[in-house]
């Protein structure tokens, strides 16, 4: 490196300068991030409500998860959204390459319109939108008044009063949400697949299923790998939705599993902070094992 | 020529039709809020889609009802304090993880990420008495702190400068710039683009919080405006029409800065995974 | 270019769509609620600060009594800073508990009686006794001061009275065939018959499927709770720890609840607001049962709704029906809650002395009550005031019925039963059994799982 040859004080200068600039953030993040973290998994080791919290540990220390697997409505609204996680996502990234795919192609016309619309949805927060579906899915709404009136309902269905139905509604309305978000993804990951390459497949006369399924989606996988991450991740962690859609119920059985700690710690069980950090340990260690396998299985091809 | 076009055309038709319906859907619910903010409650609960003539009505009442103007400004300034904060740090990060980096630093790096992986649900409760601790709840600060230095924009600018020409460091290295006036002249310019794209998705992302702020913000004075309609959907009456103009409300910055800076938005998104 | 033009347009459009004719009235000065944060130091001498909630209701109720005390303290202010909902109050103090620090609450909370034992023991330091104070103690109701006493100490000053009623729609009624005595001392059973018959026999245009007998919002915890005091019975035994499994009437009750459910004579609302303004509010019940400070929410509908639908005259009260029937009319007391001091209170001899002379039962309660009652519909357990004549007034929405006088004394007949800390985690876990029986699942093992989940709460909080 030339660097060297200007001798030791210049460059230890210039890596002196290199770590200014990077400890403000590193010290944040410390602090901020892995900090509350290591203390958030101390305190689940801690035991009682409220105040108590401070001066008692559990015995044995690692009650609050016993009792934690024990907790049939932590381990449904565990479930709850694993199901998220499994029908949403999948659903939502197909459509997401197939818009993708659609945009892509250099004949369509009124592109960037189509585009502008597909990604819309981004632009609104997660509470709106929550509230905006809240109010179509009413028992006396907007989809119960549509179905009547196309006499495919009879009398009026509560969708957020039904454990399934309420469920779907939230699928539905992450499918909404989200599916323009990937799309992005996707159309950058495609535009950055040179056209000659379909061009030569065309010629040597692969249709467009093939294309897409031996071509597409092995340049996409890093692309794909990436979004399925990241799906992972936020489904994992989804808040809003849970809380201001269907508001958990009926009865908690479509609550998310970070709506439920947040419960246990600021709502109706309020005070419940060992439980919650445990609880909250626990999603990090999901999230830290779903992205590890992620990544190996993105290993693999390369 | 012609003919082979109004062909392609042609085979294009499902490509359309698929395109238009979610486009439908995609503008529907939207259409919804809006129509909704015009009409009575009455007629949001029978599914009126005409816009109707009670906007003003339930303008008012939401004046009534929530501090309105009060809670938009809260909700502006706070983004706009943690974009401003958290461009700069998380630039001076990217730029140093980037342009400095060996082995140390790449470990640190790489440390730092892993910061991704926490769910905020799992610092919340550490983090809002370290707050109280500082007595920052129901401040400004209370609400940037968290989001002023995250792994997402630190590689987000790490990735970028990847494009950063060499040569200009060189050259101004040369010229007896120091350090820190090559970061401000030469490379905040230069990366101009990038920034834009890490403000939009910043802003946005400190305009829609909502766990966070609903636990460090307890006062009105002080809530945002996903608060605000949060709170106007939870009340002991709830009224519709009102409701809808407030979920307009939120959105309308949001909306405004999507359609503007449509492209910055999307490489904001993307940006870090270049 | 032309892109960007467009789009400014559509969002002009979208801006101005929604606005158009709005800013044509200023809004009315704030209200408490958008006051700036409370900071107990800076206020007056005279002034106190209050969390509460429901502008209908407590609200009122509120500023009766900041009335009534300024004749002995003109200079006395009352700074009411309006909460959306009670878990608000809640919230409040569990932040403060988080970071132990509780200077930032205001010199008093509202809170609900069911909760106040538990925030109590779990925040020792947030509340102050008020044992020193004049309240005339012995003409409070005692079941109601039951709640705000914790180990002996009382903490708090009673506000609402939440004795439940049972009202119906006599005209609805007439349709299937009955009348409001025909509904009082029957039991549960019949009750679902009754209903079924009311729901075929109110099928119109704007009610397709009928008027429902019955709603209750999530699932039905509230009306579980109820139909067990009405019992005498409860979901507890004399030391708090949940009895689901043991007490059959737990199963009995959860079991009607489920079969009322399905037989479509109970809607259950996704969530307060919907059991309010949709199923009361909105017109589609035939009856109502729930505590007294449910009546402001039924008036609502008295033709000045944008509907224009009015009810007045058209309801009556009764007794709550009962497992056995056969004359056996039942009592219960839901809701309610009490004036607390909270630890950031500097001016205790203040406000100790503005709630014994408001609604403690002193020299300003008569004026308060019947105030709180005029204005709030809030019903006060203070023995003195029940015989105002605002109480024994008679009541256009309830056909001139003197209501009021009707609720107190039922409030007398409530029976007292045993309580628990764990009270509406226990309410939760029944509410989450019932709805796994109605998706199917066999309510057995659902309230034994209920109780497996209360319990395990309960070795949670507990000090040892």
């Amino acid at each position: 490196m030339e660097n060297k040859k200007k001798g030791m004080s210049v460059w230890q200068k210039q890596n002196a300068a290199g770590w200014v600039f990077l400890t403000p953030a590193t010290i944040m993040i410390v602090l901020l991030i892995f900090y509350p973290m290591i203390e958030a998994l101390i305190t689940s080791f801690r035991w009682g409500s409220g105040v108590r919290v401070y001066s008692q540990w559990a015995d044995p220390w690692y009650k609050n998860y016993v009792n934690m697997f024990h907790n049939k409505v932590f381990m449904q609204t565990v479930g709850n959204t694993f199901f998220y996680l499994i029908i949403q996502v999948p659903i939502m990234l197909v459509l997401a390459i197939l818009l993708a795919q659609l945009l892509n192609n250099k004949d369509l016309k009124f592109k960037g319109f189509f585009r502008t619309m597909v990604f819309l949805p981004c632009a609104t927060s997660l509470v709106s939108y929550s509230l905006i579906f809240q109010s179509m899915f009413q028992k006396t709404g907007l989809f119960n008044i549509i179905l009547n009136k196309l006499g495919i309902f009879h009398g009026n269905y509560a969708f957020l009063q039904n454990t399934w139905s309420a469920r779907f509604v939230i699928i539905i309305a992450l499918i909404w949400r989200w599916t323009g978000y990937n799309m992005v993804f996707y159309l950058a990951g495609l535009q950055n697949i040179e056209y000659s390459v379909y061009e030569a497949a065309k010629i040597d006369g692969a249709n467009g299923w093939k294309i897409f399924w031996n071509m597409t989606v092995p340049l996409l996988k890093p692309t794909i790998i990436m979004t399925f991450i990241m799906s992972i991740n936020g489904t994992l962690q989804l808040f809003d939705e849970s809380y201001n859609l269907t508001k958990g119920g009926p009865s908690g059985t479509t609550m998310t599993m970070s709506h439920y700690v947040y419960n246990q710690a600021y709502g109706n069980n309020a005070g419940q902070f060992a439980v919650a950090c445990a609880m909250s340990f626990f999603i990090f260690v999901l999230v830290a094992i779903l992205a590890f396998i992620n990544m190996k299985v993105g290993d693999t091809r390369d | 020529m012609t003919k082979n076009k109004s062909h392609i055309q042609r085979r294009l038709i499902p490509s359309y039709i698929f395109l238009i319906i979610w486009s439908f859907i995609s503008v529907f619910p939207l259409y919804w809020m809006i129509a909704g903010a015009t009409n009575t409650t009455q007629d949001v609960s029978r599914a009126k889609l005409t816009l109707g003539t009670h906007a003003a009505d339930n303008f008012n009442k939401l004046l009534e009802d929530s501090d309105l103007w009060g809670n938009m400004g809260n909700s502006f300034f706070y983004a706009i304090i943690q974009t401003v904060l958290c461009l700069f740090i998380c630039s001076l990060a990217g730029y140093g993880f980037e342009l400095y980096h060996d082995k140390a630093k790449d470990r640190l790096f790489a440390f730092l990420l892993l910061g991704m992986m926490i769910p905020p649900v799992s610092t919340m409760i550490p983090l809002y008495r370290m707050m109280t601790k500082l007595s920052f709840q129901d401040t400004v600060w209370g609400f940037v702190i968290p989001g002023i230095a995250t792994p997402f924009m630190i590689m987000m600018f790490r990735q970028n400068s990847r494009n950063f020409p060499v040569d200009i460091l060189e050259a101004a290295r040369l010229d007896g710039l120091s350090e820190f006036a090559i970061f401000f002249r030469m490379y905040l310019p230069v990366m101009k683009s990038t920034y834009a794209a890490a403000a939009v998705i910043t802003f946005m992302n400190a305009w829609n919080a909502y766990m966070w702020p609903k636990i460090i913000m307890s006062d009105n004075s002080t809530q945002t405006m996903p608060m605000l309609i949060a709170n106007l959907a939870s009340g002991y009456v709830i009224d519709y029409g009102e409701l809808m103009m407030g979920v307009l409300f939120c959105s309308i910055p949001t909306m405004i800065i999507f359609f503007l800076l449509q492209k910055q938005f999307a490489e904001g998104i993307t940006g870090a995974v270049k | 270019m032309k892109k960007k033009v467009l789009s400014v347009l559509l969002v002009g459009v979208l801006a101005v769509g929604a606005l158009a004719g709005c800013g044509s009235k200023k809004s009315s000065s704030s209200s408490g609620s958008k006051d700036k944060g409370v900071d107990t130091s800076k206020e007056g001498e005279h002034e106190l600060s209050v969390y509460a909630w429901d502008k209908n209701f407590n609200i009122p109720a509120l500023k009766a009594a900041e009335k009534a005390y300024q004749t002995k303290d003109p200079d006395f202010k009352l700074n009411i800073i309006e909460q959306g909902q009670s878990s608000d109050v809640e919230n409040a103090i569990t932040k403060a508990g988080t970071a132990n620090d509780f200077s930032k609450l205001p010199d008093i909370v509202l809170f609900q009686d069911h909760y106040i034992h538990k925030y109590v023991s779990d925040y020792p330091d947030a509340f102050q006794t008020v044992d020193d104070s004049t309240a005339d103690w012995a003409n409070l109701s005692a079941e109601k001061i039951s709640y705000s006493t914790i180990d002996g100490k009382h903490y708090g000053f009673p506000v609402d009275n939440g004795a439940v009623i049972t009202a119906y729609r006599t005209d609805l009624l007439e349709k299937a065939g009955y009348t409001v005595d025909q509904m009082k001392g029957i039991s549960w059973d019949e009750f679902i018959e009754i209903g079924k018959k009311v729901k075929e026999a109110t099928k119109d245009d704007t009610h397709p499927d009928g008027y429902y007998l019955l709603s209750m919002d999530g699932s039905g915890n509230d009306l579980v709770y109820m139909m067990l005091q009405a019992e005498g019975s409860s979901q507890f035994d004399e030391k708090g720890n949940p009895v689901l499994t043991s007490n059959e009437k737990v199963y009995q009750i959860c079991d009607l609840i489920v079969k009322m459910q399905q037989a479509g004579v109970l809607d259950l609302a996704q969530d307060w607001n919907e059991y309010t303004n949709k199923t009361i509010v909105g017109d589609q019940v035939a009856g109502v049962i729930n505590g007294n400070w449910i009546i402001p929410t039924m008036k609502q509908v008295n033709g000045s709704g944008e509907g224009g639908i009015d009810n007045t005259g058209k309801w009556a009260l009764t007794t709550m029906p009962t497992l056995e029937g056969n004359g056996k009319e039942g009592y219960a007391s839901n809701g309610g809650s009490s004036l607390y001091l909270t630890a950031a209170c500097k001016k205790a001899d203040l406000a100790k002395d503005f709630l014994s002379y408001t609604f403690g039962g002193g020299e300003g309660a008569k004026t308060t009550y019947d105030e709180a009652l005029k204005n709030g519909g809030v019903i006060g357990t203070w023995a003195n005031a029940t015989s105002s004549e605002v109480y024994s007034a008679p009541d256009a929405f309830f056909g001139g019925a003197p209501i009021y006088s009707t609720i107190v004394e039922m409030g007398t007949k409530v029976p007292t039963v045993n309580q628990s800390d764990y009270h509406y985690a226990t309410r939760e876990q029944v509410g989450n059994a019932i709805q796994a029986a109605i998706n199917g699942d066999d309510l057995k093992s659902a309230l034994k799982d209920a109780e497996d989940q209360v319990k395990t709460q309960i070795e949670n909080g507990s000090n040892k």
